[in-house]
C-alpha cells in the first residue's frame, strides 16, 4: 500500500491509496455536506441534490450517463447522510481513469427543470419507503428528538411538504457553495496510477472556483426526552435510544467503537445475554455514530409490545452496571477481535477500503492505514472505556419508541 | 487434470493462470473443496449440511430457523456462554442460514484462527447440547421472527412471493409458518437434527489464505465417521396462486413478480444472465429507466435471477405509493414482454461487462468464493472457474439472447402485493 496526494491550486484535494496486487480500483467524490448544512427552508435538499447530480451534464443526458457507468462494468452509487454526500464507483482496473473522467464531469451538472420535477416523485416514494421501515422510520425520529432544534437533528430525506416546496433554483443556489473544490474531495483505491488520475482530475475540475462552505460546529447535550408514537399497521414495538458520544475528530472513538461492541453486537454482548439469548428482544444492538464535533450512540431493540417495559428495565440496569463497575479486560478482548477482523475483511476489497480512507480524510485531513486503525484498536485499555464511559454516560437517553396502539 | 499425491493426502487440483481449486473426499463422502487467494489475509469457510426449509416433513416448516439458533446454544463441553465467547474470541464474522436445499454455517476470519474456528464448528455440528431449555427460547425467538415480518412488508412480500411460485414445497419460507413453528416439539426437532446434520451428503467450502494438506488433516480427524444413508431428494407438487394480495395500510404497495426461467445447469443460463441484466442489470437497465427515470413511479425497482437446483424464476420488486401502483405493474410486465423483442448490441454489450467485472470484484472476498464454490457444487456438481464463466459470458451475443427468449417466452406470472391497494394482473 502506498499514500499519495496532491491539492489542486483551486483546493480540491486528491488522496489515493494504491495496492498494485488489487483486482479492482475503487474512485469516489466526497463533498462535505448533508442534512446538517440545511435550513429548515431547503430541507432534503442534499439528498435530493445527490440523485440530481446523476441526471447529466449539459453535454449528458441521464440516460447517457447510466449507459456510460453500465459499459464500464462500474458497480456505483451515492449516499447523503446528514454530514456527507458521496458520490462512488468500484471498475476493474483498466477502466478506471474513464469513470474518473465521467464522475469529474458529472460534479458539475446542469440541474434541468425538467429531472427536477420528475425526481421529485422518486424522491417522495423512497420517503414513503422508509415509512414502511419502522426500524429506520424510529432512528431517524429519535434523532430528531434527540437533536431537537440542533442542525444534527435535520432529517436527511425532508418531508413531503418540504419536498413539495423545494424548487431547482434554492437547489442550484445550494449546490454553487456546497460543491466548492475546497469542500470537497477525490479519494482513489486499489490498482490504478495515481498521477495518471491527478492530471485527468486537474484538467476536469482544475478551473472549479472555491468558495466559503461553512458549517456550524457546536456541540449539543441532546433533548434527553422521552416519546412513544403508535401506528396502526405495527404489530412490535421498536424502540430507539440515543446518548452522546465523542467525534470523529476525538482519539478516543476507538474507545466508542469497543464500547458498542460490548454492549450491542449481534452475539456475545451485554444486550445478547440480557435481551436476545433469553427471548426478550429478536433484535438488541448498539451501534456508535461519530459526527463532525460531536457524536452519538443508538440502540434499537425490537420486541413483543409485552416486553418493551421489561426490555427497557433490562436497559437501564445494563446501563447502570457499565457506570458503577466498568467493562472487563474479557469483554474488551472479544470486542477487539471481532473489530480487527472486520477491518482486515473489509479492506481486503478497494470498494471496502474506500469509504473509511475519504472520510477519514474528510474529518481530520490526515492519513490513516489499515495498520493505524489496527494499532489504534489494540492500545484501546479497560481504563480508556471506562473513562469515556464516565463522560458519556449511557443512562442519559432520548427515547422514542413506534409500535401498536395499547 | 491429473490427481497427485502430495504427503498422505489424495487432492485433485486445479491450476490455471489466476487460481487454484483444490478438492478431497473423507471416506464417509464430505466433499472439501477449497480456493486459494494469494491477495488475501483472511479466510472463510462454510459448512453445507443436507437440512434444507424444502427438506422438512409437514407440519415442521421453520425448522431450519429453530435449529440455527438452538446448536449454537451449548456445544461439546461448553454451555451457551462459553461456546459464544469462543467463536467470538476469535473475532468471526459468522453467518448460518437455511435455503431449499440445504443448511449452510460458516464464518470469515482472519486466517490464523482457523484451525480453531473449524474445532468449535465440529463441536458445533457434532456435538450441539440442544438442552430442552434452550430450545424453548429459540422456538419463540423464530416465532417472534415470523410476527414481526408484518412490520417489513418489503421482505415478506418477496418471501410469500417465491412460496406461490415454486412447485411445493420448494419456495416453503425458511422463516417457517407460525402454526407450525408454535407446535414443533423438542424430540421433534432433535430428531432432524439427528437425521440430516449427516456428513455423508456434506460439503465444506473454504476460499481464502489456507493451507489445503492442514485443513484435510483436521477435517478428517473431526468429521470422518460413517454416516447411515440419508435420501435428500425433494418431491414437488403444485405451484401456488398466481395472484396474492395481503391488505396493509401501510405507505406503499409492495409488488413481487416472479417468472420461470431454466437452472444453472442448463446451457442456457448464461443468456438468462444477459436477459436479467438488460432488463435490470444496472441504471442503464430497462426496468430502472422506463419506471423510476422516465416515469418517476418507484424508488425501488429491480429485477434478480433467482435460481434453486429443481427450479428458477426471474423476480422482480417494486415498491410504489397506492396511486402508482396499477401502472407501475403494468410498465413492468410490458417490460418483461418486451424483453425478446429489440435486444440491441449495446445493452448486450454493457450486460456482458457489467457481469464479468462483478465476477472478477466477488474474486477479491473470500466469503463470496467460499459460497460461491459450495454452491457451484451443490447445483453443477462441480466448480465452475472464472475463467470458465468469463468465457461463456463472452459467447452470449444478441442472437443467443433473443433465440433464447424467443424459444422460452415467459409463460405469465405470479403475483404478490402487500399494501393498501391491489392490482388488475
Amino acid at each position: 500500500m502506498e499514500f499519495k496526494k496532491k491539492v489542486l491550486d483551486n483546493g480540491l484535494t486528491i488522496i489515493g491509496e494504491v495496492n498494485e496486487a488489487a483486482l479492482s480500483a475503487a474512485v469516489g467524490f466526497f463533498c462535505k455536506t448533508g442534512s446538517r448544512d440545511e435550513t429548515a427552508e431547503i430541507s432534503g435538499v442534499s439528498h435530493f441534490l445527490e440523485h440530481m447530480m446523476f441526471k447529466g451534464t449539459e453535454k449528458m443526458s441521464a440516460l447517457q450517463v447510466n449507459e456510460e457507468f453500465d459499459h464500464l462494468g462500474a458497480k456505483f452509487n451515492a449516499f447523503t447522510s446528514e454530514e456527507n454526500t458521496v458520490y462512488y464507483a468500484a471498475v476493474l482496473p483498466e477502466y478506471l481513469q474513464e469513470c474518473s473522467s465521467l464522475w469529474s464531469q458529472l460534479m458539475r451538472p446542469s440541474l434541468r427543470d425538467d429531472d427536477f420535477n420528475i425526481e421529485k416523485n422518486v424522491i417522495k416514494e423512497e420517503i414513503a419507503m422508509y415509512k414502511d421501515l419502522p426500524q429506520f422510520d424510529v432512528m431517524d425520529q429519535c434523532r430528531a428528538l434527540h437533536f431537537k432544534g440542533h442542525p444534527c437533528g435535520n432529517s436527511v430525506l425532508g418531508t413531503n411538504e418540504s419536498i413539495d416546496a423545494l424548487t431547482a433554483d434554492q437547489m442550484r443556489e445550494y449546490f454553487g457553495h456546497r460543491y466548492a473544490p475546497n469542500n470537497m474531495i477525490v479519494a482513489c483505491c486499489g490498482n490504478f496510477d495515481f498521477d495518471g488520475l491527478c492530471s485527468l482530475v486537474d484538467s476536469a475540475c482544475g478551473k472549479w472556483t472555491s468558495d466559503d462552505a461553512p458549517r456550524e460546529i457546536s456541540t449539543c447535550a441532546g433533548s434527553l426526552e422521552k416519546t412513544r408514537q403508535t401506528k396502526d399497521t405495527l404489530v412490535c414495538e421498536h424502540i430507539c435510544l440515543l446518548s452522546g458520544a465523542v467525534s470523529m475528530q476525538d482519539p478516543r472513538r476507538y474507545a466508542g467503537s469497543l464500547l458498542s461492541m460490548i454492549v450491542g453486537d449481534q452475539t456475545g454482548s451485554r444486550y445478547f445475554w440480557a435481551l436476545v439469548d433469553n427471548a426478550l428482544a429478536e433484535v438488541a444492538a448498539m451501534h456508535y455514530e461519530t459526527m463532525d464535533g460531536t457524536g452519538c450512540i443508538y440502540s434499537y431493540f425490537r420486541c413483543n409490545p409485552e416486553n418493551a417495559e421489561k426490555v427497557m428495565e433490562v436497559a437501564r440496569n445494563i446501563f447502570t452496571e457499565l457506570e458503577k463497575d466498568g467493562v472487563n479486560n474479557d469483554e474488551l478482548q472479544k470486542a477487539k477481535n471481532k473489530v480487527l477482523s472486520a477491518i482486515t475483511i473489509k479492506s481486503e476489497q478497494p470498494m471496502g477500503r474506500l469509504t473509511n480512507l475519504g472520510l477519514n480524510w474528510v474529518y481530520s485531513q490526515k492519513y490513516r492505514s489499515v495498520s493505524d486503525d489496527v494499532e489504534a484498536i489494540k492500545a484501546v485499555t479497560v481504563e480508556d472505556v471506562n473513562a469515556l464511559i464516565k463522560d458519556y454516560p449511557l443512562s442519559k437517553f432520548t427515547n422514542f419508541t413506534l409500535g401498536p396502539k395499547a | 487434470m491429473a490427481p497427485f499425491y502430495w504427503g498422505l493426502y489424495f487432492f485433485e487440483s486445479v491450476y490455471d493462470m489466476t487460481e487454484r481449486f483444490d478438492k478431497h473426499v473423507l471416506d464417509n463422502g464430505m466433499t472439501i473443496l477449497g480456493e486459494h487467494m494469494s491477495q488475501v489475509g483472511s479466510v472463510a469457510f462454510t459448512f453445507q449440511l443436507p437440512c434444507g426449509a424444502a427438506q422438512f416433513e409437514k407440519g415442521c416448516c421453520g425448522a431450519g430457523a429453530i435449529i440455527t439458533d438452538w446448536i449454537f446454544r451449548g456445544a461439546g463441553k461448553m454451555d451457551s456462554r462459553a461456546l459464544i465467547d469462543a467463536l467470538d474470541g476469535l473475532g468471526l464474522h459468522r453467518n448460518c442460514s437455511v435455503s431449499a436445499g440445504f443448511l449452510s454455517m460458516g464464518a470469515a476470519l482472519e486466517a490464523s484462527n482457523l484451525e480453531k474456528a473449524i474445532g468449535l464448528y465440529s463441536d458445533v455440528i457434532l456435538r450441539p447440547s440442544l438442552e430442552t431449555e434452550q430450545f424453548e427460547l429459540s422456538k419463540m425467538l423464530a416465532a417472534n421472527d415470523i410476527i414481526s415480518l408484518d412490520d417489513d412488508p418489503r421482505s415478506k412480500v418477496m418471501m410469500a412471493l417465491r412460496e406461490q411460485f415454486y412447485p411445493k414445497p420448494l419456495g416453503n419460507p425458511a422463516m417457517g409458518k407460525l402454526e407450525d413453528v408454535e407446535s414443533m416439539t423438542v424430540d421433534q426437532v432433535a430428531a432432524i437434527v439427528k437425521q440430516r446434520f449427516n456428513l455423508s451428503k456434506a460439503t465444506f467450502a473454504i476460499a481464502g489464505k489456507y493451507d489445503f494438506a492442514t485443513v484435510v488433516k483436521q477435517l478428517e480427524s473431526l468429521f470422518d465417521n460413517e454416516q447411515p444413508e440419508i435420501d435428500t431428494a425433494i418431491a414437488t407438487g403444485e405451484t401456488g396462486e398466481k395472484y396474492t394480495h395481503l391488505q396493509h395500510e401501510g405507505a406503499q404497495v409492495h409488488i413481487g413478480l416472479m417468472t420461470s426461467t431454466v437452472t444453472v445447469q442448463n446451457p442456457d443460463y448464461y443468456n438468462v444472465m444477459a436477459a436479467v441484466s438488460v432488463l435490470s442489470g444496472g441504471m442503464s437497465s430497462r426496468l430502472f429507466t422506463e419506471v423510476r427515470e422516465k416515469r418517476g413511479l418507484c424508488y425501488a425497482v429491480g429485477a434478480s435471477y433467482n435460481g434453486l437446483k429443481q427450479a428458477a424464476g426471474i423476480s422482480c420488486y417494486a415498491g410504489t405509493t397506492p396511486d402508482k401502483a396499477q401502472e407501475t405493474i403494468d410498465v413492468i410486465i410490458a417490460e418483461f414482454d418486451r424483453l425478446g423483442k429489440d435486444i440491441t448490441e449495446s445493452e448486450i454489450a454493457r450486460a456482458k461487462v457489467g457481469l464479468k467485472s462483478s465476477l472478477i470484484m466477488q474474486s477479491e472476498s473470500s466469503s463470496s468464493r467460499a459460497n460461491g464454490i459450495a454452491g457451484d457444487h451443490y447445483l453443477l456438481g462441480r466448480v465452475r472457474s472464472i475463467e470458465e464463466i468469463k468465457e461463456k459470458l463472452e459467447e452470449v451475443s444478441v442472437e443467443t439472447v433473443t433465440s433464447f427468449l424467443k424459444n422460452n417466452k415467459f409463460d405469465g406470472y405470479t403475483v404478490v402485493t402487500i399494501g393498501p391497494e391491489s392490482v388488475k394482473v
